[in-house]
């Protein structure tokens, strides 16, 4: 059941930040609320003070700059999936939005948010990391650029400090590259990812050349799965080329993870997954 | 009576359907009460436990907390159970599952509620849990109840299945097994009540049985049932589970002690907790047929786990039992049923009552026997298919109303178009596409035992027509066909009834709304009461209008002659005339469907006066790289005797083949780990099919304007179409419920379509 909290809404970022920073362990960001709220309705956080960030017009900003796009991490998935900027540069984090959830949720749950919770499934994270995202974290004491898999601390467990704000982050741009997100989950919609996978490349007459490829839900915290990759850099891939890889990603992942009950399907069903979104990149005739 | 069916077969607006779309609260949970103290239920975390020390004495300490109630202060028999008396209100002594109720908290608000919950203690001393029926069955297990763990075995033999089989040309045996579901409605249990300056306790809760609530809620208190007025909230879906009592025990308890307004309104996660599952079913099925598919005899074994307490297990085995041979004859049938206690969630009554699980084994075992003998499996349906005549495996002869057939031809075209051109236009080698077909028979009521309805319709002196009826209308609409059944014998639209429902002081007992049951039994009631009134009227027409009977018409809240219309008279005229000579303008109408008891040893008898049958058919497309289903198609033909409203029936099938597909793929509720609907997926909108309803009407003469049933019937097949079509898109097939994910890929890496390679 709900709980008491005190609740305050800063008008810009810098009265965010001095709130996070006089608050500490006792600041609570709201975004979206799509993950606090339910875990405050379980009678987590009583007592804890709610800074709502999610009118902060800092936090909205979508831009390319030399090269990069900057991306605020008060944006919603609404707004990811719809950006006709990020469809261009940011192809499978833009298929990764629009199938977070369902819309309700795109409509006010954040990319930041989505990254904070820190859960092994987030959608969001593979998409970011194929595209190398570094994260931009402000604190009334300065701020901070850190590679993203480097928040990505464990389970549930980011690495972000008391009286950090995470606001942005930055791409490298994946425009004419190919891109495609793919989600395993129970259901068509509103449902939790069992596996997901995103891949960037670019396709060209020597091959395969910069493969990126980031697992969801099948490590403790999403991850690039860099064995794949590099089996598939260079290749013009065949589709027994795709099982291979697939299978060198699963290896990899059940060595991160373990053997686990879930494991029996998840083995197989990444190796699937790889080949299924990969497909589209055998040429006829291989 | 109207000559003509003006309101029959007519999609008339629904009613309580503005109520709804305004938000009025007229739901449990948004009924403002003043001073109203809130309640919560204190549960067990212990799935098996002696309570060796209850304390509750600090919470009623606590301020805010206005009571606390146990199993000491029932002043009633503290015990309850639709069929089977064996489940306390408040734990006597011992628990029996996770959610086993113990205390009863009053108090002023949530927080204090809370408070009050936290401060209770109990001691429990641990016992043996069992969460299987092998193991509860198991020589040596410890007894959940005095009288064994055994709840009911239920035989149904006909003929010599022994001896058939071995004539049999093929002969297919399987083990096919389904989880706990959990219903899932949408508004979960909620309740107030308050008592009346009579001292009557008035309880306004949501539910599909409120005289069978009235007499429970009684029965705990030990008062006089008229000294417990229970009216049906408006009612967010049951399915089943709002037969049993929910909120209402605790709300009389409360009442009772306290006399002051309550409400007690579940969390999803208390209802998931607390409330009753669908069976899970172990379904042990050995069939053979002829070498031209012509079935000559079924063997089943079905174990049902009921969970801690009975609910309506015994149904539930009984009708898996009656049920198990689908809709086709068979001569020799040797079917045991049990429904076993376990330490698991209550298993009650769920949308079909063991005939959707049974279902699923039957038609796999259809599809299993037409692939032995290289027949479609359209064809091996059609040759055994019910007829008049047939005769079922309980011996029951089959009068008329029997669609199955017509049902199968009617989709025999939709079939013929997905197996020759559809499968073959579409697909690759990673997406496999499949076609299969359910069929399903169901009866109507309740099983072999008296089930009657009332309904009472009344005239005034001002010339309205007030309908008074007990069946609870829970979202499936059974008001607004028992008004169009009033308004087409009494000529006058249904909008213009006033209509009292569901309300123990002012409605009769109509039964539960469950089986399927209210058009036909409650709707022949409503038919029997306006008849009634329709004669009088007609009579004391004639002799206003000097006209014979037979060329009267009732019309327009009227009676005209048909010969010449300009003379007519109004019901008011007609009322105050009738008065003035003491004829009665308030009648009863009564039915009960004739049935007789199934015998206790060879289960041989007529559980059902009537059946409903199906058949779906179901287009799926495999991903074999993953194992992920996509249902593209779902065309379903329901004979239901009569569709009254359409529109309705096509909701029902709609909403049937919703839930079907959830439990084909993907409902299963895991007792200890499930808790919401967070970790309990139910379909949505983008999971569904297309789906073509096609109503097939095979009149049955005992029925409403011939009209059957199909609330449940339409959920029957679609699990059954599913599978079959997943097996058909394999070539290898899945026996245990959901096929999920991960079932689904490994049935393709069998199958060889899934060119694994091992992980090191």
């Amino acid at each position: 059941m709900r709980g008491t909290f005190a609740y305050h809404r800063p008008s810009d970022l810098d009265g965010a930040l001095e709130l996070m920073d006089e608050l500490g362990g006792q600041a609570l960001p709201l975004a979206g609320g799509t993950d606090l709220m339910v875990e405050m309705r379980e009678g987590k956080y009583r007592g804890y003070h709610l800074v709502d960030i999610s009118r902060l017009p800092e936090l909205k900003l979508l831009e390319l700059q030399d090269g990069e796009i900057h991306l605020g991490a008060g944006l919603t998935f609404t707004e990811i999936s719809g950006s006709e900027l990020l469809r261009l540069h940011a192809p499978a984090l833009v298929q990764a939005a629009s199938q977070i959830g369902s819309l309700q949720i795109r409509n006010v749950a954040t990319l930041g948010g989505n990254v904070v919770h820190c859960s092994p499934c987030a959608d969001s994270v593979p998409g970011l990391l194929v595209q190398d995202a570094r994260a931009i974290l402000r604190s009334l004491g300065g701020t901070r650029e850190v590679p993203l898999q480097e928040i990505l601390v464990g389970p549930y467990k980011s690495g972000i400090q008391a009286g950090e704000l995470l606001t942005c982050f930055c791409l490298r741009s994946a425009s004419g590259m190919w891109g495609a997100f793919h989600k395993l989950a129970r259901r068509s919609s509103l449902a939790i990812a069992r596996l997901s996978l995103a891949v960037l490349t670019r396709q060209g007459e020597e091959g395969l050349s910069d493969v990126r490829i980031a697992l969801g839900s099948g490590t403790p915290v999403p991850r690039r799965m860099v064995e794949a990759e590099e089996f598939l850099l260079g290749k013009a891939p065949r589709e027994k080329d795709l099982w291979e890889a697939g299978r060198v990603l699963a290896s990899k992942m059940v060595e991160v993870t373990g053997k686990r009950p879930s494991t029996v399907y998840k083995e197989k069903a990444a190796q699937g997954l790889l080949v299924q979104a990969m497909l589209p990149l055998v040429r006829h005739g291989n | 009576m109207g000559t003509e069916l003006e309101w029959i077969s007519r999609s008339v607006p629904r009613i309580g359907a503005l109520e709804r779309l305004r938000g009025m609260p007229i739901f449990g949970a948004d009924i403002q009460l003043e001073d109203c103290l809130v309640l919560r239920v204190f549960r067990s975390h212990r799935p098996h436990a002696k309570i060796m020390e209850l304390d509750v004495e600090e919470a009623r300490k606590l301020r805010g907390v206005e009571g606390v109630f146990t199993a000491r202060d029932i002043p009633g028999k503290n015990l309850m159970g639709l069929i089977t008396k064996d489940q306390p209100l408040l734990a006597q002594d011992r628990v029996r599952f996770v959610g086993d109720p113990v205390a009863l908290v009053a108090a002023r608000d949530e927080e204090s509620a809370q408070r009050g919950l936290e401060a209770i203690r109990v001691r429990y001393q641990e016992l043996p849990s069992i969460f299987s029926p092998e193991e509860a069955l198991a020589e040596g297990a410890v007894a959940i109840h005095d009288k064994g763990n055994l709840l009911h075995r239920r035989v149904v033999r006909k003929g010599d299945a022994a001896s058939a089989m071995e004539r049999a040309a093929v002969v297919v045996e399987r083990t096919y097994r389904t989880p706990h579901i959990e219903h899932t409605y949408l508004e979960p249990d909620a309740g107030v009540g308050y008592r009346e300056w009579d001292g009557t306790l008035v309880i306004l809760a949501s539910t599909q049985n409120p005289h069978y609530d009235q007499k429970e809620v009684a029965g705990l208190l030990g008062l006089q049932e008229e000294k417990v007025r229970v009216i049906q909230a408006a009612t967010g879906g049951g399915f089943g589970s709002k037969l049993d009592l929910t909120v209402q025990g605790f709300i009389g308890l409360a009442l009772y002690h306290l006399g002051r307004p309550v409400r007690l309104v579940f969390t999803r996660e208390e209802a998931y907790l607390a409330t009753p599952k669908r069976h899970p079913l172990t379904i042990w099925m050995r069939t053979g047929a002829d070498s031209k598919g012509k079935l000559l005899a079924l063997q089943a074994r079905i174990v049902c786990d009921t969970g801690a307490y009975s609910s309506y297990g015994v149904a539930v085995a009984t009708r898996a039992a009656i049920h198990a041979t689908g809709p086709y004859e068979v001569e020799n049938v040797e079917v045991e049923s049990l429904a076993v206690y376990t330490n698991n969630p209550i298993a009650g009554a769920m949308r079909g009552f063991g005939v959707p699980q049974v279902a699923f084994a039957h038609e796999s075992q259809m599809d299993l026997l037409a692939q032995e003998l290289g027949m479609d499996p359209l064809q091996i349906r059609l040759r055994n298919a019910f007829q008049e005549g047939s005769s079922t495996a309980t011996g029951q002869k089959l009068g008329s109303s029997v669609g199955i057939l017509e049902c199968l031809e009617a989709l025999e075209p939709h079939y013929r178009e997905a197996v020759s051109s559809w499968k073959g236009s579409g697909g690759s080698r990673y997406l496999r596409r499949g076609v299969g077909l359910g069929a399903m028979w169901y009866g109507i009521g309740n099983t072999g035992v008296q089930n009657p309805s009332t309904a009472r319709v009344e005239l005034d002196d001002d010339g309205r027509v007030t309908l008074y009826i007990g069946a609870a209308d829970m979202g499936q609409g059974s008001t607004t066909v028992l008004a169009q059944i009033a308004a087409q014998v009494l000529g006058m639209q249904p909008e213009r009834l006033r209509l009292v429902v569901a309300d123990t002081a002012r409605t009769s007992n109509a039964g539960a709304s469950s089986a399927s049951r209210q058009t036909y039994i409650s709707g022949n009631a409503v038919l029997e009461a306006c008849a009634k009134l329709a004669q009088v009227l007609l009579t004391e027409a004639s002799d206003m209008l000097r006209a014979p009977k037979h060329t009267l018409l009732l019309k327009g809240e009227g009676v005209a002659d048909s010969t010449d219309p300009q003379r007519s008279v109004s019901f008011m005229e007609l009322a105050q005339r009738a008065r003035k000579k003491n004829i009665p303008l308030s009648w009863q109408g009564y039915f009960d469907p004739e049935t007789t008891p199934l015998d206790p040893e060879t289960g041989q008898g007529i559980p059902y006066a009537t059946y409903a049958f199906a058949c779906q058919m179901a287009q799926v497309e495999v991903d074999v790289l993953t194992g992920r289903v996509r249902v593209r198609r779902v065309a379903a033909a329901h004979d239901v005797g009569r569709a009254v409203h359409p529109e309705a029936v096509k909701g029902q099938i709609l909403g049937g083949v919703a839930m079907g597909l959830g439990f084909a793929l993907m409902e299963e509720f895991v007792p200890g780990s499930t808790v919401s609907m967070k970790d309990y997926h139910i379909p949505t909108a983008a999971d569904m099919p297309e789906v073509v309803p096609i109503i097939v009407e095979a009149p049955e003469p005992t029925g409403p304007f011939g009209a059957k049933g199909v609330g449940e019937p339409a959920l029957i097949p679609t699990a059954p179409a599913i599978l079959n079509a997943i097996a058909d898109a394999l070539g290898e097939r899945i026996y245990q419920l959901p096929a999920n994910l991960e079932r689904v890929l490994e049935a393709c890496i069998r199958a060889g379509h899934f060119p694994s390679m091992e992980v090191k």
